[in-house]
């Protein structure tokens, strides 16, 4: 064998080993107990998407809360208590007023006996917990950011040796794909807020630890028991119910009384709804004024309500079958469409303005109607406008409907058990009376606990809470939603009929559900 | 020194040393020298495109594995959604030729436009033409979405001074697509201008003088000296801008993040929303793994079409 060919032979060698072992190594990490890693295929997408998400974290302006600490009447902590209650309950205005009676005697009851520690952790861990807030801008960017800082300086106030970081993603699509992107990651992340039907997923996925060895028994009765249903698999309890955030309709004072419309009785029908806001859809000088507009957003519900006004629901009560492919759905979407295609109140845009676009919208008065979940009120308070919510026009099921979820705060399995207890700790704080107390005006909705009273504006919510179809907690949820929204989007656009729109995906969607 | 050196290696004891010894003695600093980079490549490019694919075949869980499930996850890939995915297939592909073929051109054009300037203006401009290569992609994109709007933005406004209706560049599903291309198209193709002008530059003056003589004017020499000595060059970046095309994510998720129903779905969207939306890691790998064929695909036809035997 000549020197030139065993050279050539020898680098062969070299180059098949180091390639096989890079393979081999691939493969072996693939096949092996992958904690650490995201999914690969889609790194370049992922890469683009954190600079995304992180620029319009940066400009986002969410959910907020106000400054006001007036302390509200115990008839608003029962109020709060039964929306929650029947809220949680799930899905009509009938089974809330079910609710309200059950609750009454428990508040009084909870108000009374709050006296537990929540503050101070027993853990005995030293060092940082890595908090992921919904909303939070750095460096109090909204007033929800200051109240958040504001909790975390209590809590490491009363815990000297623990360090809590805060880190924010947008109430969007987006921005829950961020927080879950990173909870799968396995690390950078103690506890995080999330809504409930972005829960299971992350529970079969051994994603989330459970907090039934945290809970006290002063916790369990206080916190709403419905709400311990949707965090519920398996007999464990996986999450810390923070509040009910319905979709109420933000009324935009100004432009009531500028084109002199009173306003409509709390019970008020969409034919009084359209009437309005054909009235408050006008031209001001160069500038063009609405009447409504609403966020389309895969991961919200802000323009449900309308589709489930006629009494039609998403999902049969079990979860178990698709229900929108009725008479009583399809009317209720061409509520929605009739306002952009019939009766021309809405923006040029509907269905595609981002959540940006409709609070400047809101703040420069150039939209009357809006409807939003409970969170943005106390930006436009704050922000000087003169708003009041109201309930959800009535539809055909002849009582009020709105739409919404249970926030949560939810923590990360972890090795280290005073680590765990830590952020168990902290997440128990952040969704307790305590922390109310120690920052008024951190409630952005309706609490989940019976001895929570929220302030204004957030208590505006509260008699719309029991009304409040909430979204499922079932793992095929988040797929389910990507099918339907689209949809809707077209019908918006005239592009679908509602009929097309609601009955395409049920053949899909039936079969994910019939999975398990 | 030489002499030294050729003696230990044909020396009885050299020749008894194994063959990988010697062979990192001669090449060894060589391989230390792209060591950092073949590992770079290998962990976050090899390593993952493996990997996509392996779970491009299992129903995958990120904290718990997964199982193997044949070419269910491929199936999935094309049926869900109503068959989405087919449909962003489509948009790409509309997108990247149309963004291609346009930056290609308006690339060679303002290159041929540079060709004939001093030093020191193509300098000047082609730093200013580099200009967006340097700009966030997202600043971009929010830029372009704000010169949509329909109510407030200024292609709008400049409509209304000749006294046209309002375009609803980004809501209307008919022109959504179009109007993510017109931003792409109307986005000076910065890598492009910088290769072809330098390419132009390292053509021979003497072809030109030649064919100065033979009488040929500007548009002759140009198609007949200029493009075809370019030829490997347009032949890379007809490659890059077509991969980029095909990847194109960040603007669509900038202009329209809640979608235009699915009239703006590209592959990579739709990849986004299957795994960051949907969590499913296996059907979006599938989805990836169908991106990679396509983009490969394209890729080998241009070499194909645009390989070039010149040499000067």
């Amino acid at each position: 064998m000549s020197e030139e060919t065993r050279k050539r032979l020898s680098r062969r060698k070299f180059v098949t080993l180091t390639g096989g072992a890079v393979v081999a190594s691939g493969i072996l990490a693939a096949c092996g107990d992958n904690t650490a890693t995201t999914a690969p295929a889609t790194t370049a997408a992922s890469a683009a998407t954190t600079a995304a998400a992180s620029t319009t974290a940066a400009t986002s302006t969410t959910a907020a809360a106000t400054s006001a600490a007036a302390a509200t009447s115990a008839a608003a902590a029962t109020s709060a208590a039964a929306a929650t209650t029947a809220a949680a309950a799930g899905t009509t205005a009938a089974a809330g007023t079910t609710a309200v009676t059950g609750t009454t005697a428990a508040v009084t009851t909870a108000v009374a006996g709050s006296t537990a520690d929540f503050k101070t952790s027993k853990s005995g861990y030293k060092g940082n917990l890595d908090y992921w807030a919904l909303g939070y801008a750095p460096g109090g960017g909204n007033v929800f950011s200051k109240s958040s800082d504001s909790a975390a300086a209590a809590f490491m106030k009363a815990n000297p040796d623990i360090k809590v970081t805060i880190t924010g993603y947008t109430p969007d699509n987006a921005g829950f794909a961020k927080v879950v992107n990173a909870v799968q990651s396995g690390s950078g992340v103690d506890a995080f807020r999330i809504p409930n039907d972005s829960l299971p997923t992350l529970i079969q996925q051994g994603a989330i630890a459970p907090i039934d060895d945290y809970l006290t028994a002063e916790d369990k009765t206080d916190i709403l028991p419905n709400l311990f249903d949707l965090v519920k698999v398996n007999g464990k309890l996986y999450a810390w119910p923070l509040w009910v955030p319905p979709v109420g309709m933000y009324m935009n004072l100004d432009i009531f009384k500028e084109k002199g419309v009173d306003l409509p009785p709390k019970t008020w029908t969409y034919d009084q709804f359209v009437d309005i806001a054909k009235k408050l859809t006008f031209s001001r000088g160069n500038d063009k004024v609405y009447g409504f507009s609403a966020l389309f957003d895969p991961g919200g519900v802000d323009s449900w309500p309308f589709i489930l006004s006629d009494g039609a629901l998403p999902l049969s009560p079990d979860n178990t079958k698709y229900t929108w492919n009725t008479a009583d759905a399809y009317s209720g979407l061409k509520k929605i469409t009739d306002l952009a295609l019939v009766h021309k109140v809405t923006p040029p845009d509907f269905g595609t303005q981002k959540q940006d676009d409709l609070l400047t919208a809101m703040k420069n008065k150039l939209q009357a109607m809006w409807t939003r979940p409970s969170g943005d009120a106390g930006t436009l308070t704050q922000a000087g406008l003169n708003i009041d919510i109201w309930p959800i026009p009535i539809g055909k099921s002849g009582k009020p409907i709105s739409a919404g979820g249970v926030g949560l705060i939810a923590v990360t399995p972890n090795k280290d058990t005073a680590k765990q207890k830590a952020a168990m700790d902290l997440a128990r704080y952040l969704t307790s009376p305590q922390v109310e107390k120690d920052v008024p005006g951190y409630y952005l909705a309706p609490s989940a606990r019976k001895s929570v009273t929220v302030v204004s504006p957030y208590n505006k919510f509260t008699d719309i809470a029991p009304t409040a179809w909430i979204t499922p907690s079932i793992p095929s949820w988040t797929q389910i939603r990507t099918l339907i929204h689209p949809n809707i989007q077209n019908a918006v656009f005239g592009k679908m009929t509602p009929e097309q729109a609601l009955s395409q995906p049920a053949d899909e969607i039936n079969k994910l559900l019939a999975q398990k | 020194m030489a002499d030294t050196n050729l003696t230990q290696v044909n020396s009885p004891a050299a020749q008894r040393t194994n063959p990988l010894v010697l062979f990192l003695r001669k090449y060894g600093w060589g391989y230390v020298f792209v060591l950092p980079s073949f590992l770079a490549f290998g962990i976050f490019t090899f390593i993952p495109v493996i990997w996509a694919f392996i779970i491009s075949f299992q129903d995958f869980r990120p904290r718990g594995g997964g199982d193997w499930v044949g070419l269910q996850n491929y199936r999935d890939a094309f049926t869900t959604q109503n068959g989405v995915f087919l449909e962003a297939l489509k948009n790409t592909i509309i997108y990247a030729v149309v963004t291609v073929t346009a930056n290609i051109f308006i690339g060679l054009f303002l290159a041929s436009l540079l060709q004939p300037l001093s030093n020191k203006f193509q300098t000047f401009f082609r730093a200013a033409y580099y200009l967006p290569a340097v700009t966030s992609a997202v600043i971009i994109a929010v830029t372009w979405r704000w010169l949509f709007n329909t109510q407030w933005g200024f292609l709008n406004f400049l409509l209304g001074l000749i006294g046209a209706a309002p375009v609803r560049w980004l809501s209307d599903p008919d022109i959504a697509l179009q109007s993510i291309i017109l931003s792409t198209v109307f986005t000076i193709p910065a890598a492009g201008v910088v290769l072809f002008n330098a390419a132009m530059n390292s053509i021979p003056k003497d072809f030109y003088e030649a064919a100065d003589l033979e009488g040929a004017g500007p548009i002759r020499k140009w198609w007949s000296i200029t493009l075809p000595l370019i030829k490997s060059t347009t032949l890379y970046v007809v490659v890059l801008y077509t991969i980029a095309s095909f990847e194109v994510f960040e603007k669509v998720y900038i202009m329209v993040p809640s979608g235009v129903g699915n009239s703006t779905q590209t592959i990579v969207t739709q990849i986004y929303q299957t795994v960051f939306s949907q969590f499913r890691y296996g059907v979006a790998s599938a989805q990836a793994m169908v991106l990679f064929v396509i983009v490969v695909s394209f890729a080998v036809i241009q070499f194909r079409f645009f390989r070039s035997d010149v040499e000067y």
